[in-house]
C-alpha cells in the first residue's frame, strides 16, 4: 500500500513536470539550432513595447520597437539638439516655389529585397497619404500633383502650403517598400497592413525565429546598409538588437541592475542616485540627468468656473512650485519648465521680453494677493469661494499609477492650499483620464500630450486648435483645456502657412503666441518630461551624452529618425 | 447518475452564460474609450484627420453601434469562434494572444496546483501527529498561506534573482537565447519558470498543509476514531480513514481555489514579467482592450468551469456516500 502509494506521488510529480516543460516547450519554441545570440554582439533594450507586440505596420499606433528607423527610413531625419535637419534617404528635399516641392532621391540606395530605392518608390508612399485612414492624410487633400523627373519628385500643391506640417510629415512618413506595400489598397487595408518579414532600406532586418510577440522583437544587421557604404555612418557594431516587452518600472529597475539590458528608455524612479554612484549612465552626469521629451503641464478646463478666469489661472500659476516638483516628484531627472513651455530645443524662439512681461513665478503670497485684487474672498474655512459666495473645490486628475505625477499632483494639491485654493484628487486610470480629457469631464488635469518635434507649431496647435467639440467623443486630440481664442488659432493657423524662410514673420508669430499663452494661461508649463535613458556598460560603451555624443538615446517612436540612430551607430563593444 | 450530470451541465450552462455577460459588460461599464485611447498614439497634427481615423477605428470594431447590437454580435461571434481583434495591438486577433500565452500560464498553474495540493496535504497530515512539526514548521505554513502572491513574488526576485544572481529576474526564457526543442533552450525556459512557480507553489502549500492539518486533527477527534480505538483498531488505521475523511474537503475546497490561485498566477506573471494569460490581461486592463479582457476572461471561465466539473467527478469517485446517496436516490 505504502509503496503503491509512492508510486502515485511520483507519477504525479513527475506528470505535473512533464506537463510543465512541454508546455513551456510548446510556447517557446520555433525550432533552430543556435543557442543563444552573442550577448557581445547583442544590445538589449526596453522601455517602449507595452503588451503584446502588435506586428509592422508603420501606420498602426502601435508596431515594433525600431521599425522606423532600424527598419524602415525616412527622407529626413531631424537632431532636435542641434535643432537642424539631416538629408538621409533624399539627397534633397526642399521647396522650389511657393507651392512646389521637391524631393531629390538619394542613388545607390538598396530596400533588403536588393531592390534599388528610386523616385517612383517615394511616389507610392505619398500617395499612401490618399487613405483617410493616415495621419498625413489633410496634406494630401492640398496636393494638386506628384510628378517623378528622373530621380526628383516634385509635389504640386492646390493652394498655400502648410509648410511646417510638410517639413515634419517629411522626417516622419515612413517609405514602404511597394512590392509589400502594393495590398493597401484601402484605408481599411493601410490599418490591418502588417508584413511578417518587413523590408526597408535600415541598416537591420527582422530575425523572424527570434520574434516572440508576448517578449521581444530581434533585429539582426545587414551585411549592407547605404549609410555605411556611403559614408554617411560608422557601421553600426551590435549583430543584433532585442528590444523586449516591458511590463512594470520596478521590473525594468532589476533587470538594468541585473545587466540584462543595456538601455533602458522607461522612469525609473531614484534613478539619479544609481547615477551619481555610476551603476548606470545617463546622458547628463548630474541634473537634470535626461534630456527633455515633451513638456508637462497643469489643464484647466477653461469652460469650469472660476477656472474661466484667466486671473484665477494666473493665480493657481503663481501658488503652484514647478521647481520642487521636477526636484522632488521627478527625482531631479528634469527641468522645471519656462513659463512658456517651449522645450530647451525651442529655446531660440523664447522672446526673453514677452517672458519678464508675462511671465510667472512662485510665490504664494503673490498669488493670494491676486486672487484678493481680482475680487475673490475667503470664507470662514480659510479657502477662497466664488466671486458668488459659493464654494471652490477643483478636482485634479492624473492616470491612476503614474506615480511621479501622483506625487506632483499632491504637491500641487498641497501649494494650492496653502494660497486658499482647494483642490481634490480624482482617481482614474489612464483610459478614464483619455476620456474625461477628451469630453471635457475634469477641472484639472496632468497632461503632457505634445512630444518634442522640429518646430513650436506642433505645441501651439495642441493648444490653440479651434473649433472646439462639444458633441460626441469631443476632443480628440487638441485643446482639451477647450481655450477658445480665434486670435491665438488664426497666428497658428497663420505660422503653419508662412514659408519656413520668412524668419521675421515666424519669430514674430511665435512671439505673439507665447505672450497670449503667458497672458491668458490656458495651461501651466510645470516641467519638461524627461528622454529617460539609462545605459550600463557592461557590454557596450560609447553612449550618447552630453559633451561629445548628443543624440537622442531612445528607442522611442519618432525619436530613431531624429538621432536615436546616431547612438546606435557610435556604441562601441566593451573589449 | 444520468440526471445527477444533467442537472450539473445545466447548472454549468446556465454559469456560462451569466459569467460570460459578465465578463462582455465589465469593459463596456469602464470608464473610458478604448479608441481614444489608441488615437492619442497617433499624433496627427489635423483634427479632422483624428476624428475620421477615430471614426474608422469605432466602425472597425462596433463600438459605433447601441450596446445590445454589440452585445447580441458577442454572441454570434462567440459561436463563430471568433473571439475578435485587439484594439491596442491592432490588427493582432485576440485568439493568437490567447495562444501564445496560455501555454506560459499552464506550465506556471498546472504544476503548482497539483504540487502544493499534494505535498501540502501530506505534510498537513504529517503535522497533525508530529508535535515537532505542528510547534515548528506549521507557523511557516500561516506565514505563507497569509502571504500575498504578488509581495512573495518581488522578495523572491529582490533576493535571488538582483541581490544573489541565484536566479533571472524574470521573462519566460533568456532575452538572448534562440527558440527552439534544444536542450539547453528547454534547460533555460526550466530555469527562468522555476521563480514564479515557486512563489505560486509556496502560498498554496501553506494553506493545504493548515487544511489538512486542522481536518486531521478534527477526524481523529470524532467519534468514529474514537470508537475504533476503543475497538483496539490500530493508530495507523484509525490515521488512514482520517486521512481519506480529510481528503473530502480538501477536493472541495480544490475546486473553490482554483478561481484564487488563478488570480495568483496573474498577478506573479507581471511580478516576473512572464508572458502568460496575467501579463496579457494587465496590460488589456490598463489600456482597456475590450476584446483581449473578454477573451482572456472567456477562457479562464471555461477553463475554471471544466475543473470544477473534473472535481465533481473525482467526489463522486472518492466519496462512496455521494455514489450511494444517487443511486438511493434514483431507486
Amino acid at each position: 500500500m505504502k509503496s503503491r502509494s509512492k508510486a502515485a506521488a511520483a507519477a504525479t510529480i513527475a506528470a505535473a513536470s512533464a506537463a510543465a516543460l512541454l508546455m513551456l516547450t510548446v510556447a517557446g519554441s520555433a525550432g533552430a539550432s543556435q543557442v543563444s545570440y552573442p550577448r557581445s554582439q547583442t544590445l538589449i533594450t526596453s522601455g517602449t513595447q507595452w503588451g503584446t507586440i502588435a506586428g509592422f505596420n508603420p501606420y498602426a499606433g502601435s508596431y515594433a520597437a525600431g521599425m522606423i528607423g532600424l527598419n524602415l527610413e525616412t527622407l529626413l531625419r531631424y537632431d532636435p539638439i542641434k535643432d537642424k535637419y539631416i538629408n538621409w534617404l533624399a539627397k534633397s528635399a526642399k521647396w522650389t516655389g511657393a507651392k512646389q516641392f521637391t524631393i531629390s532621391v538619394r542613388p545607390n540606395v538598396k530596400w533588403g529585397d536588393g531592390k534599388k530605392f528610386v523616385a517612383k518608390d517615394v511616389l507610392f508612399n505619398l500617395k499612401l497619404l490618399r487613405f483617410k485612414t493616415s495621419q498625413w492624410n489633410n496634406l494630401y487633400l492640398n496636393i494638386k500633383s506628384i510628378k517623378v523627373k528622373g530621380s526628383n519628385v516634385v509635389i504640386g500643391f492646390k493652394s498655400t502650403p502648410n509648410y511646417i506640417q510638410w517639413q515634419n510629415a517629411m522626417w516622419n512618413i515612413p517609405m514602404i517598400s511597394p512590392a509589400q506595400g502594393k495590398v493597401i489598397t484601402s484605408a481599411q487595408k493601410l490599418t490591418t497592413y502588417n508584413p511578417k518579414n518587413p523590408v526597408g532600406t535600415g541598416p537591420y532586418a527582422l530575425d523572424k525565429k527570434g520574434f516572440d510577440p508576448t517578449t521581444r522583437v530581434v533585429w539582426v544587421k545587414k551585411a549592407h546598409w547605404w549609410a555605411s557604404d556611403q559614408g554617411k555612418q560608422p557601421t553600426p557594431k551590435p549583430k543584433y538588437i532585442i528590444d523586449l516587452v516591458n511590463t512594470s518600472n520596478t521590473n525594468s529597475l532589476s533587470a538594468v541592475l541585473a545587466g540584462v539590458e543595456d538601455l533602458n528608455n522607461n522612469f525609473l524612479p531614484g534613478v539619479n542616485k544609481l547615477a551619481d554612484r555610476k551603476r548606470v549612465l545617463t546622458y547628463f552626469p548630474k541634473a537634470p540627468y535626461m534630456l527633455s521629451a515633451n513638456t508637462a503641464w497643469l489643464e484647466p478646463n477653461t469652460t469650469v468656473k472660476p477656472l474661466n478666469n484667466p486671473l484665477f489661472r494666473r493665480a493657481l500659476a503663481m501658488a503652484v512650485n514647478p521647481k520642487k516638483y521636477a526636484q522632488q516628484a521627478e527625482s531631479g531627472l528634469v527641468l522645471k519648465a519656462d513659463p512658456t513651455g517651449l522645450l530647451p530645443t525651442w529655446k531660440k524662439y523664447i522672446d526673453p521680453t514677452a517672458v519678464q512681461d508675462y511671465g510667472f513665478t512662485y510665490s504664494t503670497n503673490k498669488a493670494v494677493a491676486l486672487l484678493k485684487k481680482a475680487g475673490y474672498k475667503k470664507g470662514s474655512d480659510g479657502y477662497f469661494m466664488n466671486k458668488d459666495g459659493s464654494k471652490i473645490d477643483l478636482s485634479i486628475m492624473v492616470p491612476q499609477g503614474w506615480s511621479d505625477w501622483e506625487a506632483a499632483r499632491d504637491m500641487i494639491i498641497a501649494d494650492a492650499k496653502a494660497a486658499g485654493i482647494r483642490l481634490h484628487a480624482v482617481i482614474g486610470d489612464q483610459n478614464a483620464w483619455i476620456s474625461a480629457r477628451g469630453t471635457g469631464h475634469f477641472d484639472l488635469a496632468l497632461d503632457n500630450h505634445w512630444q518634442i518635434s522640429d518646430n513650436p507649431w506642433t505645441y501651439w496647435n495642441g493648444i490653440f486648435h479651434l473649433p472646439i467639440l462639444t458633441t460626441g467623443t469631443g476632443q480628440v486630440n487638441f485643446n482639451f483645456e477647450r481655450y477658445s481664442n480665434p486670435k491665438a488659432w488664426a497666428l497658428v493657423q497663420e505660422l503653419d502657412k508662412t514659408p519656413l524662410n520668412n524668419k521675421n514673420r515666424i519669430e514674430f508669430i511665435n512671439n505673439q503666441l507665447q505672450t497670449i499663452l503667458m497672458k491668458n494661461l490656458p495651461l501651466i508649463p510645470l516641467w519638461y518630461n524627461g528622454q529617460w535613458a539609462q545605459f550600463t556598460t557592461l557590454r557596450w560603451t560609447n553612449w550618447p551624452n552630453s559633451t561629445n555624443r548628443q543624440f537622442t538615446p531612445v528607442m522611442w517612436g519618432g525619436y530613431l529618425q531624429m538621432t536615436g540612430i546616431d547612438m546606435i551607430t557610435h556604441l562601441k563593444p566593451v573589449q | 447518475m444520468l440526471r445527477y450530470f444533467a442537472r450539473k451541465l445545466f447548472v454549468y450552462g446556465l454559469t456560462f452564460i451569466v459569467a460570460v455577460t459578465v465578463d462582455w459588460a465589465i469593459p463596456h461599464l469602464m470608464p473610458g474609450n478604448p479608441v481614444l485611447t489608441l488615437m492619442s498614439r497617433i499624433q496627427t497634427q489635423d483634427p479632422q484627420v483624428a476624428q475620421q481615423m477615430y471614426d474608422h477605428y469605432m466602425r472597425a470594431f462596433n463600438l459605433d453601434l447601441p450596446l445590445w447590437k454589440q452585445y447580441w454580435y458577442f454572441w454570434v461571434s462567440l459561436f463563430h469562434g471568433d473571439l475578435g481583434t485587439s484594439i491596442l495591438q491592432f490588427p493582432t486577433p485576440v485568439m493568437s494572444i490567447i495562444v501564445h500565452a496560455v501555454p506560459y500560464t499552464l506550465a506556471l498553474l498546472v504544476p503548482a496546483i497539483v504540487l502544493s495540493w499534494y505535498a501540502g496535504n501530506k505534510f498537513g497530515a504529517l503535522a497533525a501527529r508530529r508535535k515537532v512539526l505542528d510547534n515548528t514548521l506549521l507557523p511557516f505554513g500561516y506565514t505563507l498561506t497569509a502571504t500575498p502572491y504578488m509581495w512573495l513574488g518581488i522578495l523572491l526576485v529582490w533576493v535571488l534573482a538582483v541581490t544573489w544572481h541565484v536566479f533571472p529576474v524574470g521573462f519566460a526564457y533568456d532575452p538572448t537565447a534562440v527558440r527552439g526543442f534544444s536542450w539547453p533552450f528547454v534547460s533555460n525556459l526550466a530555469y527562468h519558470w522555476f521563480l514564479p512557480f515557486l512563489s505560486l507553489f509556496l502560498v498554496a502549500f501553506g494553506g493545504w498543509a493548515i487544511g489538512m492539518r486542522n481536518m486531521i486533527i478534527y477526524e481523529l477527534e470524532s467519534d468514529y476514531a474514537h470508537y475504533l480505538g476503543a475497538l483496539g483498531a490500530p493508530q495507523r488505521l484509525i490515521r488512514k480513514y482520517a486521512f481519506r475523511n480529510a481528503m473530502l474537503p480538501q477536493i472541495t475546497g480544490l475546486a473553490l481555489a482554483l478561481g484564487a490561485i488563478l488570480g495568483g498566477a496573474l498577478v506573479t506573471e507581471i511580478v516576473f514579467s512572464y508572458p502568460g494569460l496575467g501579463f496579457q490581461i494587465y496590460h488589456a486592463i490598463t489600456n482597456k482592450d475590450y476584446f483581449v479582457i473578454q477573451g482572456i476572461f472567456l477562457f479562464i471561465i471555461i477553463g475554471v468551469l471544466l475543473a470544477n466539473f473534473i472535481v465533481d467527478i473525482v467526489y463522486l469517485i472518492v466519496d462512496p456516500r455521494t455514489r450511494i446517496g444517487m443511486e438511493g436516490g434514483r431507486s
